[in-house]
Protein backbone atom coordinates (compact mmCIF):
# COMPACT_ATOMS: atom_id res chain seq x y z
CA UNK A 1 0.00 0.00 0.00
CA UNK A 2 2.01 2.99 -1.21
CA UNK A 3 1.72 6.39 0.38
CA UNK A 4 -0.43 8.99 -1.32
CA UNK A 5 0.11 12.71 -0.70
CA UNK A 6 -3.52 13.37 -1.54
CA UNK A 7 -5.67 10.33 -1.07
CA UNK A 8 -8.51 10.43 -3.62
CA UNK A 9 -10.70 7.92 -1.85
CA UNK A 10 -13.87 9.14 -0.16
CA UNK A 11 -14.05 8.23 3.49
CA UNK A 12 -15.14 9.67 6.81
CA UNK A 13 -11.94 10.81 8.52
CA UNK A 14 -13.80 10.86 11.86
CA UNK A 15 -13.98 7.07 11.64
CA UNK A 16 -10.32 6.46 10.87
CA UNK A 17 -7.89 5.19 13.51
CA UNK A 18 -4.94 7.42 14.51
CA UNK A 19 -2.52 5.30 12.48
CA UNK A 20 -2.58 2.74 9.66
CA UNK A 21 -5.95 3.78 8.28
CA UNK A 22 -6.37 5.90 5.16
CA UNK A 23 -3.67 8.43 4.26
CA UNK A 24 -4.92 11.89 5.17
CA UNK A 25 -6.29 13.96 2.30
CA UNK A 26 -7.92 17.28 3.22
CA UNK A 27 -6.14 19.13 6.03
CA UNK A 28 -9.24 20.25 7.89
CA UNK A 29 -9.50 21.14 11.54
CA UNK A 30 -13.15 22.16 11.87
CA UNK A 31 -13.93 18.67 13.11
CA UNK A 32 -11.71 16.27 14.95
CA UNK A 33 -11.92 12.65 15.98
CA UNK A 34 -9.60 13.44 18.89
CA UNK A 35 -9.90 17.15 19.78
CA UNK A 36 -6.90 16.88 22.12
CA UNK A 37 -4.50 17.09 19.19
CA UNK A 38 -6.07 20.32 18.00
CA UNK A 39 -5.67 21.70 21.53
CA UNK A 40 -2.03 20.65 21.63
CA UNK A 41 -1.39 22.41 18.32
CA UNK A 42 -2.99 25.63 19.58
CA UNK A 43 -1.04 25.49 22.81
CA UNK A 44 2.26 24.77 21.05
CA UNK A 45 1.69 27.69 18.68
CA UNK A 46 1.01 29.97 21.65
CA UNK A 47 4.37 28.89 23.12
CA UNK A 48 6.40 30.05 20.12
CA UNK A 49 9.75 31.53 21.09
CA UNK A 50 13.12 32.28 19.50
CA UNK A 51 16.44 31.39 21.10
CA UNK A 52 18.04 34.69 20.06
CA UNK A 53 15.63 36.51 22.36
CA UNK A 54 17.50 35.10 25.34
CA UNK A 55 20.62 37.03 26.31
CA UNK A 56 23.56 34.74 27.03
CA UNK A 57 26.31 37.30 27.57
CA UNK A 58 26.94 36.46 31.23
CA UNK A 59 26.96 32.72 30.52
CA UNK A 60 30.23 33.02 28.65
CA UNK A 61 31.93 34.53 31.69
CA UNK A 62 30.27 32.02 33.99
CA UNK A 63 31.44 29.14 31.82
CA UNK A 64 35.05 30.27 31.89
CA UNK A 65 34.94 30.39 35.68
CA UNK A 66 33.60 26.86 36.01
CA UNK A 67 35.95 24.20 37.27
CA UNK A 68 37.14 21.57 34.80
CA UNK A 69 34.76 18.86 36.02
CA UNK A 70 31.87 21.33 36.02
CA UNK A 71 32.61 22.23 32.40
CA UNK A 72 32.57 18.51 31.63
CA UNK A 73 29.14 18.17 33.25
CA UNK A 74 27.77 21.22 31.48
CA UNK A 75 29.09 20.34 28.04
CA UNK A 76 28.25 16.64 28.20
CA UNK A 77 24.73 17.50 29.24
CA UNK A 78 24.45 19.98 26.40
CA UNK A 79 25.74 17.40 23.92
CA UNK A 80 23.18 14.91 25.14
CA UNK A 81 20.40 17.49 24.77
CA UNK A 82 21.65 18.30 21.27
CA UNK A 83 21.59 14.62 20.35
CA UNK A 84 18.06 14.09 21.68
CA UNK A 85 16.64 17.09 19.87
CA UNK A 86 18.47 16.19 16.66
CA UNK A 87 16.51 12.95 16.78
CA UNK A 88 13.22 14.56 17.80
CA UNK A 89 13.44 17.30 15.17
CA UNK A 90 13.07 14.78 12.38
CA UNK A 91 11.95 11.38 13.60
CA UNK A 92 8.29 11.99 14.44
CA UNK A 93 7.92 13.32 10.88
CA UNK A 94 9.85 10.56 9.15
CA UNK A 95 8.38 7.71 11.19
CA UNK A 96 4.83 8.83 11.84
CA UNK A 97 3.66 11.00 8.94
CA UNK A 98 3.58 8.13 6.40
CA UNK A 99 1.20 6.15 8.62
CA UNK A 100 -0.97 8.79 10.31
CA UNK A 101 -4.66 8.89 9.39
CA UNK A 102 -6.15 11.90 11.15
CA UNK A 103 -5.57 15.49 9.98
CA UNK A 104 -5.37 16.89 13.52
CA UNK A 105 -2.83 14.27 14.57
CA UNK A 106 -0.82 14.77 11.36
CA UNK A 107 -0.54 18.48 12.11
CA UNK A 108 0.24 17.86 15.76
CA UNK A 109 3.18 15.67 14.69
CA UNK A 110 4.47 18.39 12.37
CA UNK A 111 3.99 21.13 14.95
CA UNK A 112 5.66 19.01 17.61
CA UNK A 113 8.63 18.22 15.40
CA UNK A 114 8.97 21.83 14.33
CA UNK A 115 9.23 22.97 17.92
CA UNK A 116 12.13 20.53 18.35
CA UNK A 117 14.00 22.32 15.60
CA UNK A 118 13.76 25.49 17.72
CA UNK A 119 15.35 23.52 20.56
CA UNK A 120 18.16 22.42 18.29
CA UNK A 121 18.71 25.97 17.12
CA UNK A 122 18.92 27.13 20.71
CA UNK A 123 21.80 24.71 21.41
CA UNK A 124 23.71 26.32 18.56
CA UNK A 125 22.95 29.70 20.12
CA UNK A 126 24.24 28.50 23.51
CA UNK A 127 27.35 26.75 22.18
CA UNK A 128 28.31 29.69 19.99
CA UNK A 129 28.17 31.89 23.04
CA UNK A 130 30.29 29.81 25.36
CA UNK A 131 33.05 28.44 23.12
CA UNK A 132 35.07 29.84 20.26
CA UNK A 133 34.85 26.78 18.05
CA UNK A 134 31.39 25.11 18.13
CA UNK A 135 32.68 22.25 15.96
CA UNK A 136 34.69 20.86 18.86
CA UNK A 137 31.40 20.28 20.69
CA UNK A 138 29.22 19.22 17.78
CA UNK A 139 31.78 16.84 16.31
CA UNK A 140 32.16 15.00 19.59
CA UNK A 141 28.47 14.03 19.55
CA UNK A 142 29.04 11.50 16.78
CA UNK A 143 32.27 10.03 18.17
CA UNK A 144 32.06 10.16 21.97
CA UNK A 145 31.26 6.59 23.06
CA UNK A 146 29.11 7.63 26.01
CA UNK A 147 26.98 9.82 23.75
CA UNK A 148 26.69 7.42 20.82
CA UNK A 149 25.61 4.67 23.20
CA UNK A 150 22.64 6.86 24.08
CA UNK A 151 21.98 7.61 20.41
CA UNK A 152 21.63 3.89 19.65
CA UNK A 153 19.15 3.24 22.39
CA UNK A 154 16.89 6.13 21.47
CA UNK A 155 16.99 5.79 17.67
CA UNK A 156 16.68 2.03 17.33
CA UNK A 157 12.90 1.91 17.85
CA UNK A 158 12.32 4.70 15.36
CA UNK A 159 14.64 3.03 12.85
CA UNK A 160 12.90 -0.36 13.16
CA UNK A 161 9.51 1.23 12.59
CA UNK A 162 10.75 3.29 9.64
CA UNK A 163 12.23 0.23 7.98
CA UNK A 164 9.03 -1.79 8.39
CA UNK A 165 6.87 1.08 7.12
CA UNK A 166 9.14 1.51 4.09
CA UNK A 167 8.68 -2.16 3.23
CA UNK A 168 4.95 -1.87 3.81
CA UNK A 169 4.69 1.15 1.53
CA UNK A 170 6.73 -0.35 -1.29
CA UNK A 171 6.02 -4.08 -1.11
CA UNK A 172 2.90 -4.30 1.04
CA UNK A 173 2.02 -6.92 3.61
CA UNK A 174 3.72 -10.31 3.37
CA UNK A 175 7.14 -11.87 3.75
CA UNK A 176 9.81 -10.13 1.74
CA UNK A 177 13.38 -11.01 0.93
CA UNK A 178 15.40 -7.96 1.93
CA UNK A 179 19.04 -7.76 0.77
CA UNK A 180 21.35 -7.95 3.75
CA UNK A 181 18.49 -8.86 6.08
CA UNK A 182 16.96 -12.05 4.76
CA UNK A 183 13.25 -12.63 5.10
CA UNK A 184 11.26 -9.89 6.80
CA UNK A 185 7.60 -10.36 7.56
CA UNK A 186 5.39 -7.31 7.40
CA UNK A 187 1.97 -7.78 8.96
CA UNK A 188 -0.43 -5.32 10.53
CA UNK A 189 0.19 -6.63 14.07
CA UNK A 190 3.97 -6.42 13.51
CA UNK A 191 3.67 -2.85 12.22
CA UNK A 192 1.40 -1.80 15.07
CA UNK A 193 3.66 -3.39 17.63
CA UNK A 194 6.67 -1.50 16.23
CA UNK A 195 4.62 1.70 16.35
CA UNK A 196 3.51 1.15 19.94
CA UNK A 197 7.02 0.42 21.20
CA UNK A 198 8.37 3.42 19.31
CA UNK A 199 5.84 5.68 20.99
CA UNK A 200 6.81 4.28 24.38
CA UNK A 201 10.47 4.94 23.68
CA UNK A 202 9.66 8.47 22.51
CA UNK A 203 7.77 9.07 25.74
CA UNK A 204 10.78 7.78 27.66
CA UNK A 205 13.02 10.13 25.68
CA UNK A 206 10.94 13.24 26.26
CA UNK A 207 9.45 12.56 29.67
CA UNK A 208 12.44 10.94 31.41
CA UNK A 209 15.75 11.41 29.57
CA UNK A 210 15.11 15.08 28.94
CA UNK A 211 14.09 15.73 32.51
CA UNK A 212 17.33 14.23 33.77
CA UNK A 213 19.16 16.68 31.53
CA UNK A 214 16.96 19.55 32.78
CA UNK A 215 18.00 18.71 36.34
CA UNK A 216 21.65 19.21 35.33
CA UNK A 217 20.97 22.48 33.52
CA UNK A 218 19.03 23.90 36.46
CA UNK A 219 21.56 22.77 39.05
CA UNK A 220 23.93 25.40 37.62
CA UNK A 221 21.26 28.06 37.75
CA UNK A 222 20.51 27.12 41.37
CA UNK A 223 24.01 28.45 42.04
CA UNK A 224 23.24 31.53 39.88
CA UNK A 225 25.49 30.19 37.11
CA UNK A 226 24.64 29.78 33.42
CA UNK A 227 21.32 31.55 33.92
CA UNK A 228 20.81 32.42 30.27
CA UNK A 229 21.10 28.75 29.51
CA UNK A 230 18.53 27.99 32.21
CA UNK A 231 16.13 30.50 30.67
CA UNK A 232 16.33 28.65 27.37
CA UNK A 233 15.97 25.27 29.06
CA UNK A 234 12.83 26.50 30.82
CA UNK A 235 11.29 27.31 27.45
CA UNK A 236 12.34 23.91 26.15
CA UNK A 237 10.91 22.22 29.24
CA UNK A 238 7.57 23.93 28.73
CA UNK A 239 7.44 22.54 25.18
CA UNK A 240 8.50 19.09 26.34
CA UNK A 241 5.69 19.00 28.89
CA UNK A 242 3.31 19.42 25.98
CA UNK A 243 5.05 16.82 23.85
CA UNK A 244 5.02 14.22 26.58
CA UNK A 245 1.35 14.93 27.14
CA UNK A 246 0.70 14.31 23.44
CA UNK A 247 2.48 10.97 23.51
CA UNK A 248 0.74 9.97 26.74
CA UNK A 249 -2.56 10.68 25.01
CA UNK A 250 -1.67 8.57 21.97
CA UNK A 251 -0.50 5.69 24.16
CA UNK A 252 -3.50 5.89 26.50
CA UNK A 253 -5.90 6.08 23.56
CA UNK A 254 -4.25 2.98 22.13
CA UNK A 255 -4.41 1.16 25.47
CA UNK A 256 -8.10 1.97 25.79
CA UNK A 257 -8.97 0.35 22.45
CA UNK A 258 -11.30 3.28 21.79
CA UNK A 259 -9.33 4.37 18.77
CA UNK A 260 -8.37 1.01 17.29
CA UNK A 261 -9.49 -2.16 19.10
CA UNK A 262 -6.59 -4.21 17.70
CA UNK A 263 -4.14 -1.72 19.16
CA UNK A 264 -5.41 -2.47 22.68
CA UNK A 265 -4.58 -6.17 22.23
CA UNK A 266 -1.14 -5.30 20.91
CA UNK A 267 -0.52 -2.94 23.83
CA UNK A 268 -1.53 -5.71 26.21
CA UNK A 269 0.68 -8.25 24.47
CA UNK A 270 3.82 -6.12 24.70
CA UNK A 271 3.34 -4.87 28.22
CA UNK A 272 6.41 -6.74 29.42
CA UNK A 273 8.58 -5.06 26.80
CA UNK A 274 7.15 -1.70 27.74
CA UNK A 275 8.24 -2.22 31.34
CA UNK A 276 11.64 -3.24 30.01
CA UNK A 277 11.98 -0.09 27.92
CA UNK A 278 11.29 2.06 30.97
CA UNK A 279 13.62 0.10 33.23
CA UNK A 280 16.45 -0.06 30.72
CA UNK A 281 16.22 3.65 30.05
CA UNK A 282 16.36 4.36 33.77
CA UNK A 283 19.47 2.18 34.06
CA UNK A 284 21.08 3.98 31.12
CA UNK A 285 20.31 7.34 32.66
CA UNK A 286 21.92 6.25 35.92
CA UNK A 287 25.04 5.16 34.02
CA UNK A 288 25.01 8.52 32.32
CA UNK A 289 24.83 10.20 35.71
CA UNK A 290 28.01 8.42 36.82
CA UNK A 291 29.72 9.51 33.62
CA UNK A 292 28.69 13.13 34.19
CA UNK A 293 29.99 13.21 37.74
CA UNK A 294 33.03 10.97 37.20
CA UNK A 295 35.54 13.77 37.91
CA UNK A 296 33.68 15.50 40.70
CA UNK A 297 30.26 16.51 41.89
CA UNK A 298 28.51 19.83 42.25
CA UNK A 299 26.77 21.56 45.11
CA UNK A 300 23.28 20.11 45.21
CA UNK A 301 23.77 17.40 42.61
CA UNK A 302 25.78 14.22 42.31
CA UNK A 303 25.39 10.84 40.61
CA UNK A 304 23.43 9.38 43.49
CA UNK A 305 20.91 12.20 43.80
CA UNK A 306 20.47 12.31 40.03
CA UNK A 307 19.92 8.55 39.96
CA UNK A 308 17.22 8.91 42.60
CA UNK A 309 15.57 11.53 40.45
CA UNK A 310 15.74 9.11 37.50
CA UNK A 311 13.82 6.55 39.56
CA UNK A 312 11.32 9.08 40.81
CA UNK A 313 10.51 10.63 37.44
CA UNK A 314 10.35 7.19 35.81
CA UNK A 315 7.72 6.16 38.38
CA UNK A 316 5.67 9.29 37.60
CA UNK A 317 5.80 8.72 33.86
CA UNK A 318 4.98 5.03 34.13
CA UNK A 319 1.92 5.78 36.20
CA UNK A 320 0.78 8.32 33.60
CA UNK A 321 0.35 5.58 30.99
CA UNK A 322 -1.26 3.09 33.31
CA UNK A 323 1.84 1.13 34.40
CA UNK A 324 2.80 0.35 37.96
CA UNK A 325 5.75 2.35 39.25
CA UNK A 326 8.71 -0.01 39.66
CA UNK A 327 11.26 1.99 41.65
CA UNK A 328 11.46 2.53 45.40
CA UNK A 329 12.05 6.31 45.18
CA UNK A 330 8.64 7.85 45.86
CA UNK A 331 9.72 11.38 46.83
CA UNK A 332 11.43 13.93 44.61
CA UNK A 333 15.06 14.15 45.80
CA UNK A 334 15.48 17.54 44.06
CA UNK A 335 12.18 19.34 44.72
CA UNK A 336 13.76 22.65 43.67
CA UNK A 337 13.59 21.50 40.05
CA UNK A 338 9.85 22.20 39.87
CA UNK A 339 10.28 25.91 40.52
CA UNK A 340 12.52 25.95 37.44
CA UNK A 341 10.24 23.76 35.37
CA UNK A 342 7.09 25.72 36.06
CA UNK A 343 5.79 27.71 33.11
CA UNK A 344 5.69 31.44 33.68
CA UNK A 345 2.41 32.04 32.00
CA UNK A 346 0.10 30.51 34.53
CA UNK A 347 -3.18 32.17 33.76
CA UNK A 348 -5.79 29.62 34.65
CA UNK A 349 -8.10 30.73 37.41
CA UNK A 350 -10.41 27.74 37.71
CA UNK A 351 -12.66 29.30 40.35
CA UNK A 352 -13.62 32.01 37.85
CA UNK A 353 -15.02 29.57 35.36
CA UNK A 354 -18.71 28.97 35.28
CA UNK A 355 -20.01 26.33 37.56
CA UNK A 356 -22.01 24.75 34.74
CA UNK A 357 -18.80 23.77 32.98
CA UNK A 358 -17.61 21.65 35.88
CA UNK A 359 -16.51 18.20 34.92
CA UNK A 360 -16.96 15.85 37.75
CA UNK A 361 -14.58 12.99 38.41
CA UNK A 362 -16.07 10.49 40.81
CA UNK A 363 -14.90 7.47 42.66
CA UNK A 364 -17.58 5.12 43.85
CA UNK A 365 -16.93 4.82 47.55
CA UNK A 366 -17.24 8.01 49.44
CA UNK A 367 -15.33 8.67 52.61
CA UNK A 368 -16.93 7.28 55.61
CA UNK A 369 -17.09 9.61 58.58
CA UNK A 370 -15.34 6.95 60.63
CA UNK A 371 -12.21 7.64 58.61
CA UNK A 372 -12.06 11.00 60.25
CA UNK A 373 -13.27 10.09 63.70
CA UNK A 374 -10.95 12.31 65.66
CA UNK A 375 -11.27 15.16 63.28
CA UNK A 376 -13.22 18.23 64.28
CA UNK A 377 -14.61 20.44 61.55
CA UNK B 1 -23.00 7.57 46.84
CA UNK B 2 -23.12 11.35 46.80
CA UNK B 3 -23.79 12.72 43.36
CA UNK B 4 -25.20 16.07 42.32
CA UNK B 5 -25.31 17.37 45.87
CA UNK B 6 -21.55 17.83 45.64
CA UNK B 7 -21.77 21.29 44.03
CA UNK B 8 -23.96 22.65 46.78
CA UNK B 9 -22.35 20.93 49.74
CA UNK B 10 -20.39 22.69 52.46
CA UNK B 11 -17.32 24.48 51.23
CA UNK B 12 -14.75 22.75 53.40
CA UNK B 13 -13.60 19.18 52.89
CA UNK B 14 -11.18 16.82 54.51
CA UNK B 15 -8.29 15.37 52.53
CA UNK B 16 -6.71 12.19 53.85
CA UNK B 17 -3.16 11.57 52.62
CA UNK B 18 -0.82 9.01 54.14
CA UNK B 19 -2.74 9.12 57.41
CA UNK B 20 -2.53 12.90 57.55
CA UNK B 21 -5.65 15.08 57.38
CA UNK B 22 -5.80 18.45 55.70
CA UNK B 23 -8.79 20.77 55.43
CA UNK B 24 -9.34 22.27 51.99
CA UNK B 25 -11.87 24.66 50.51
CA UNK B 26 -13.52 24.76 47.10
CA UNK B 27 -12.04 28.17 46.40
CA UNK B 28 -8.73 26.97 45.02
CA UNK B 29 -7.29 23.88 43.37
CA UNK B 30 -6.03 21.11 45.62
CA UNK B 31 -2.35 21.64 44.75
CA UNK B 32 -1.96 25.13 46.22
CA UNK B 33 -3.78 24.11 49.38
CA UNK B 34 -1.62 21.03 49.90
CA UNK B 35 1.49 23.11 49.33
CA UNK B 36 0.31 25.61 51.93
CA UNK B 37 -0.05 22.70 54.32
CA UNK B 38 3.62 21.95 53.72
CA UNK B 39 3.11 18.92 51.50
CA UNK B 40 5.42 18.57 48.53
CA UNK B 41 3.57 17.66 45.34
CA UNK B 42 5.15 17.17 41.93
CA UNK B 43 4.16 19.82 39.38
CA UNK B 44 5.29 21.54 36.24
CA UNK B 45 2.69 23.45 34.22
CA UNK B 46 0.16 24.11 36.99
CA UNK B 47 -2.50 24.41 34.33
CA UNK B 48 -3.53 20.88 33.56
CA UNK B 49 -1.49 19.75 30.57
CA UNK B 50 1.66 18.04 31.83
CA UNK B 51 0.13 15.37 34.14
CA UNK B 52 3.00 15.70 36.66
CA UNK B 53 0.66 16.51 39.54
CA UNK B 54 -1.39 13.35 39.08
CA UNK B 55 -2.39 11.76 42.38
CA UNK B 56 -4.31 8.61 43.17
CA UNK B 57 -7.90 9.40 44.18
CA UNK B 58 -8.91 6.57 46.47
CA UNK B 59 -12.27 7.93 47.60
CA UNK B 60 -14.39 11.02 47.10
CA UNK B 61 -15.09 13.50 44.32
CA UNK B 62 -13.23 16.27 42.60
CA UNK B 63 -14.29 18.54 39.75
CA UNK B 64 -12.51 20.46 37.01
CA UNK B 65 -13.82 23.95 36.19
CA UNK B 66 -12.00 23.67 32.87
CA UNK B 67 -11.37 20.29 31.28
CA UNK B 68 -7.65 19.57 31.75
CA UNK B 69 -5.62 18.86 28.63
CA UNK B 70 -3.68 16.05 30.24
CA UNK B 71 -5.04 12.53 30.16
CA UNK B 72 -6.51 11.79 33.59
CA UNK B 73 -6.29 8.07 34.37
CA UNK B 74 -9.40 6.68 35.96
CA UNK B 75 -8.96 6.70 39.72
CA UNK B 76 -6.54 9.66 39.57
CA UNK B 77 -6.84 13.42 39.84
CA UNK B 78 -4.76 16.35 38.65
CA UNK B 79 -3.94 18.35 41.77
CA UNK B 80 -3.16 21.63 39.97
CA UNK B 81 -6.66 22.06 38.64
CA UNK B 82 -8.91 19.78 40.68
CA UNK B 83 -11.44 21.38 43.01
CA UNK B 84 -12.23 19.09 45.90
CA UNK B 85 -15.98 18.46 46.11
CA UNK B 86 -16.27 16.07 49.04
CA UNK B 87 -14.07 14.54 51.67
CA UNK B 88 -11.41 12.65 49.74
CA UNK B 89 -8.62 10.19 50.30
CA UNK B 90 -5.57 10.45 48.06
CA UNK B 91 -2.15 8.81 47.65
CA UNK B 92 1.05 9.57 45.76
CA UNK B 93 1.57 6.23 44.09
CA UNK B 94 -0.36 3.01 43.78
CA UNK B 95 1.09 0.65 46.32
S1 LIG C 1 1.05 20.56 37.11
FE1 LIG C 1 0.82 20.11 35.02
S2 LIG C 1 -1.06 19.00 34.97
FE2 LIG C 1 -0.90 19.68 37.01
FE1 LIG D 1 12.90 19.10 22.35
FE1 LIG E 1 10.01 17.16 22.56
Amino acid sequence: MSYSTFNRKRFDSLKEPMFFGENVNVARYDQQKHPIFEKLIEKQLSFFWRPEEVDLSTDRKDFQKLEQHEQHIFLSNLKYQTLLDSIQGRSPNVALLPIVSLPELETWIETWSFSETIHSRSYTHIIRNIVNDPSVIFDDITVNAEITKRADSVSKWYDDLIELVNLYNTLGLGTHLVPGKGEVTVSMPILKRALYLTLVSVNVLEAIRFYVSFACSFSFAERTLMEGNAKIIRLIARDEALHLSGTQHIINLMNSGKDDPEMADIAQACEKEVYQIFMEAAEQEKEWASYLFKDGTMIGLNAEILSQYVEYITNIRMQAIGLDPVFPTKQNPIPWINAWLVSDNVQVAPQEAEISSYLVGQIDNDLDDSDFDDFDL
Amino acid sequence: MKTQSSTTSKLLHRVLLNGEEIIVSEDEPLLTQLERAGIQIEYQCREGFCSSCSLKLLRGNVAYPVEPMAWVQSGYLLACCAIVKSDIEIAFFVE
